[in-house]
């Protein structure tokens, strides 16, 4: 009678087996516990240490072979035969250390992270549908295909990725798919596109268009340009060229402004933060000890885990270009080559309108437009949620753009349809432009390349080996009349529309001006004689004017004095606002806690280095004043936008008795000089229960506890670091954003030089030493010499694994 | 004797099989060896439990040491118990049950001896 016990006992073998095969889902994922846990091809297998092995592969595709040396930060040197090879070397090698990431952003760009995480993603989903982030990444790559060479390189990048997933078995597949449970897709230059769109909306989505036409509604005019100035006039523009501009501006004929009669009343989409943001700059020979030019670029984004940027070395007959690339795009991004370096901060331009539309009817198969009624086309989205049946969305499209909010999705009553006009929708082929400044030999192939560039809008930094430097303001502009792109527009008529955009040669532009440098930080871009008009959803006041002055100042600069002004933590706007605050205080009324804050706030240098308790107590007074002062903002029915920290500190400063100094919730009527003393004692109040809390004293890397997060937010892969630095300050390293790159190039004769630093690491795997290995150097402001030598055979010195990619069959 | 020759031949076993193969093939290859060796029901599931799961233990242990933790400290915060405890359980109850699988499917064959 052992029949029916083998069965049983079969039973339970095949149940055990299956249920520790498969993923579960009890409120948290679980991921098929015998899958992951065996220590044969299980998460085991992902850990690494230094040692690099030498790699072997024969590929289909490849013409010839390609020698990949590492050096000892895990920087690949990709040596290969013909451009053809260079780019499927650089998507193979790209993915085979970021493969994870670069599908995951690219998912998180096509509205599919709920696919991964489950139905919690689905309204997020829905947003990047409903933004036409497909819509304007098929637009880019149909445009792509037209050009043999953007042609080229995207795909020669999609199946050199595709070889590398090609030949991932489970044991060696990156650990999240295995943590998550899922595979990697085939990649398309689709996805390229989609990243680069991903880039596009990170820089571009901080409009606050529906915010400033319930502004101009409840406060009319005169305050709205009070406390929203399109340009707050201070320090240098970008450019600063007053009556140079020698152009016929392109004119359009002047018609009203038509702006929705109601108030917009809808729940917003999440928003970049605003500090997000980036410094470059280039300084001539003339000031430099070296006589030749450097050029310097850190871009500020929110810092994660794999970093968004890889550095990488291309070389081929031809092509010599190193620097940081955005893992699943082809080419380098900010970098240099043999005789040229360049760089890029976010022109901040607004680049994206909302049209108020007006349906037919419910069905939405009309809306009118000058008139008449128009045909819609809609889209039906599929959203297929892990673990939940697929959900359906219809995205309506007009002429203007798909409609982001309707009574569907976050517009919350049937009038409420706003159609989204987006410069990313336009097509265009940034990886051409790339790719002709990665070959770049001088200003004129600069600006050739960048005749290809448009979206979104970045200020160009330039340097070459020749002598030269320029910045240019590059974008496609829509020719916008004055306050046209501030407010939401009427979708109704077509005259507020874009109806010619800036010829590239009338952008913003500057080569070798007198002062020796050229130098942006996402400031007003250009002097007022500058013919056309300008809006974006604020400038940074502070960075740049801290730059200019220390530039302006310097002589006889080497690199080393570039990575201190990289890492400059001074911080402007505290030296001009906390003097007039302080003064404000009277210390009558203070605590003893009060006091002793105080005393440190007088002692301050206006430093928010590491060990500095004064930056603590100024940021949590920062933090407490300005909800107080824009309480107004808060409580409003309908949303408002905050104005600037300039524009309020300058308002502290020049108007105290402004009625918003008055806090609503109380009946007294207060100042600025009630609401210093009241927020300061807030701020000191915050740090006190922090103390408590965290049994620490308040230096300012301790209190302001950055964090560099794992992508899927895996804490276990995530780091606290200790470093100065916040928003507004050069060292823009707050929170949650700061330099996410750090590159300085100087452009000498006898062969250009380098140095670079990113928070994270090469490779993408959470259980490699290269996971998070520059962060400490980062944190130290310390940087990685980039060995740009030009042959396989010159490098090995600093090489410590060569990977060789060989054709099939050989 | 017998049934540390049948923990060993699973080790063993399941070392050469599952170099190759998916996780699962360890409950192949320890219910062969558990009809093989056809020790009592106790017995077999416990050399069965401890071939794979010893299996498991030390292959996880020189990755470990080898890689100097850098994975098993992460991932281990991820789970709310040991991982190490946690796959000597799977890899062992699954290896157990197959062994213990193997000597009952032989059960029928005994009587007629």
């Amino acid at each position: 009678m052992q029949y029916p016990k083998a069965i049983i006992s079969l039973l339970v073998t095949v149940a055990l087996v299956y249920s520790l095969n498969r993923s579960w889902d009890f409120g948290k994922p679980i991921p098929p516990l015998g899958k992951f846990l065996d220590p044969f091809h299980g998460f085991w297998k992902n850990a690494e240490t230094r040692n690099v092995p030498s790699e072997e592969a024969s590929l289909p595709g490849i013409k010839a072979e390609v020698s990949v040396v590492y050096d000892s930060a895990l920087i690949p040197h990709i040596y290969a035969k013909n451009e053809r090879d260079l780019f499927f070397a650089q998507g193979y090698i790209t993915a085979r250390h970021r493969l994870w990431q670069m599908e995951f952003q690219t998912h998180a760009a096509a509205g599919r992270i709920s696919e991964i995480i489950g139905a919690d993603a689905i309204d997020f989903d829905r947003g990047q549908r409903r933004l036409g982030m497909v819509y304007a990444a098929q637009n880019s790559v149909t445009e792509m295909e037209k050009d043999s060479i953007a042609k080229m390189i995207a795909h020669r990048y999609s199946d050199g990725i595709n070889a590398y997933i090609n030949s991932l078995t489970y044991e060696t597949m990156p650990l999240e798919y295995k943590l998550l449970n899922y595979w990697p897709e085939p990649w398309t230059p689709l996805k390229s596109g989609l990243l680069l769109k991903y880039m596009a909306k990170t820089l571009n989505i901080g409009n606050k268009d529906f915010e400033m036409t319930n502004a101009l509604k409840l406060f009319g005019k005169e305050t709205l340009e009070l406390l929203y100035p399109d340009n707050e006039h201070v320090g240098d523009p970008i450019v600063d060229n007053p009556n140079g501009w020698k152009f016929k501006p392109i004119a359009l004929d002047s018609v009203p402004l038509a702006i929705p009669k109601d108030f917009v009343q809808i729940s917003q989409l999440e928003k970049s933060s605003p500090e997000i943001g980036s410094n470059n700059w280039a300084v001539s020979g003339g000031k430099t000890a070296s006589g030749s030019p450097i050029l310097c670029n850190d871009p500020h984004l929110e810092l994660n885990l794999p970093s968004i940027w890889f550095v990488v070395h291309l070389s081929a007959p031809g092509y010599n270009a190193m620097g940081a690339s955005l893992p699943g795009a082809p080419a380098v991004i900010s970098g240099f080559n043999d005789s040229i370096a360049w760089g890029v901060t976010n022109a901040q331009r607004d680049l994206v309108d909302w049209f108020k539309i007006e349906f037919k009817d419910k069905t939405k198969n009309e809306y009118l437009s000058d008139g008449q009624w128009k045909p819609t086309r809609k889209v039906i989205e599929r959203i297929s949620a892990k673990g939940k049946p697929d959900f359906y969305d219809t995205v309506v499209y007009t002429h203007q753009g798909p409609i982001t909010y309707d009574e569907s999705y976050h517009g919350e009553s049937e009038k409420n349809n706003y159609a989204f006009r987006w410069i990313a929708h336009d097509p265009s082929k940034e990886l051409l432009a790339f790719y002709l400044l990665n070959k770049g030999k001088n200003y004129s192939d600069y600006m050739e390349a960048l005749n290809h560039y448009t979206s979104s809008a970045q200020n160009f930094v330039f340097a070459c080996t020749n002598g030269d430097i320029a910045m240019r303001v590059q974008g496609k502009y829509p020719v916008r009349r004055k306050n046209e792109g501030r407010f939401v527009l009427d979708g109704t008529k077509t005259s507020n529309e874009w109806k010619a955009f800036i010829p590239y040669d009338q952008n913003v532009t500057y080569k070798n001006p007198s002062r020796g440098f050229v130098s942006s930080a996402n400031q007003y871009p250009v002097d007022d004689s500058y013919p056309y008009y300008i809006t974006a959803t604020s400038f940074e006041a502070y960075r740049n004017r801290r730059i200019n002055h220390l530039l302006s100042e310097m002589n006889a600069i080497t690199p080393h004095d570039m990575m201190k002004l990289q890492a400059d933590n001074f911080n402007l706007k505290a030296s001009e606002s906390l003097p007039a605050l302080l003064a404000m205080l009277d210390s009558t009324k203070f605590s003893a806690e009060e006091k002793a804050a105080y005393q440190k706030l007088k002692a301050w240098d206006f430093i928010n280095d590491i060990a500095s308790e004064g930056a603590s107590y100024y940021e949590a007074w920062t933090w407490a004043i300005y909800p107080m002062i824009w309480d107004e903002v808060a409580a409003s029915k309908v949303s408002l936008p905050y104005p600037t920290a300039y524009t309020t500190i300058k308002l502290l400063k020049e108007n105290p008795t402004l009625g918003y100094f008055d806090i609503q919730a109380t009946p007294e009527k207060e100042t600025a000089l009630e609401v210093a003393q009241k927020s300061f004692s807030e701020g000191v109040k915050e740090i006190e229960k922090w103390k408590l809390e965290t049994k620490k004293e308040p230096s300012w890397a301790v209190f302001k506890d950055s964090y560099i997060q794992h992508l899927a937010r895996l804490e276990p892969f995530s780091y606290h670091v200790i470093h100065g630095g916040n928003g507004n300050i050069v060292d823009a390293h707050s929170k949650r954003n700061g330099p996410s790159w750090r590159m300085i190039v100087s452009l000498e004769k006898s062969g250009v030089k380098a140095w670079g630093v990113y928070p994270g690491g090469q490779s993408g795997n959470p259980g490699s030493p290269y996971y998070n290995n520059m962060i400490d150097i980062w944190t130290a402001d310390h940087y990685l010499n980039l060995h740009f030598n030009t042959s396989a055979e010159q490098i090995k010195p600093f090489s410590i694994s060569t990977s060789t990619l060989k054709p099939e069959g050989k | 004797m017998k049934f540390i020759i049948q923990a060993l031949a699973t080790f063993i076993g399941c070392f050469v099989v599952q170099y190759f193969l998916p996780w699962w093939t360890l409950a192949i290859v320890s219910c062969t060896v558990g009809y093989y060796f056809h020790n009592n029901g106790f017995a077999s599931f416990v050399a069965g439990f401890l071939g794979a799961g010893i299996l498991w233990l030390a292959m996880a242990f020189y990755i470990d040491s080898s890689t100097q933790s850098i994975l098993t400290a992460k991932v281990g915060k991820l789970f709310p118990v040991n991982i190490f405890v946690l796959m000597v359980l799977i890899g062992g109850l699954v290896g157990g049950f197959a062994a213990l699988t193997g000597t009952l499917m032989r059960g029928k064959k005994m009587a007629r001896y």
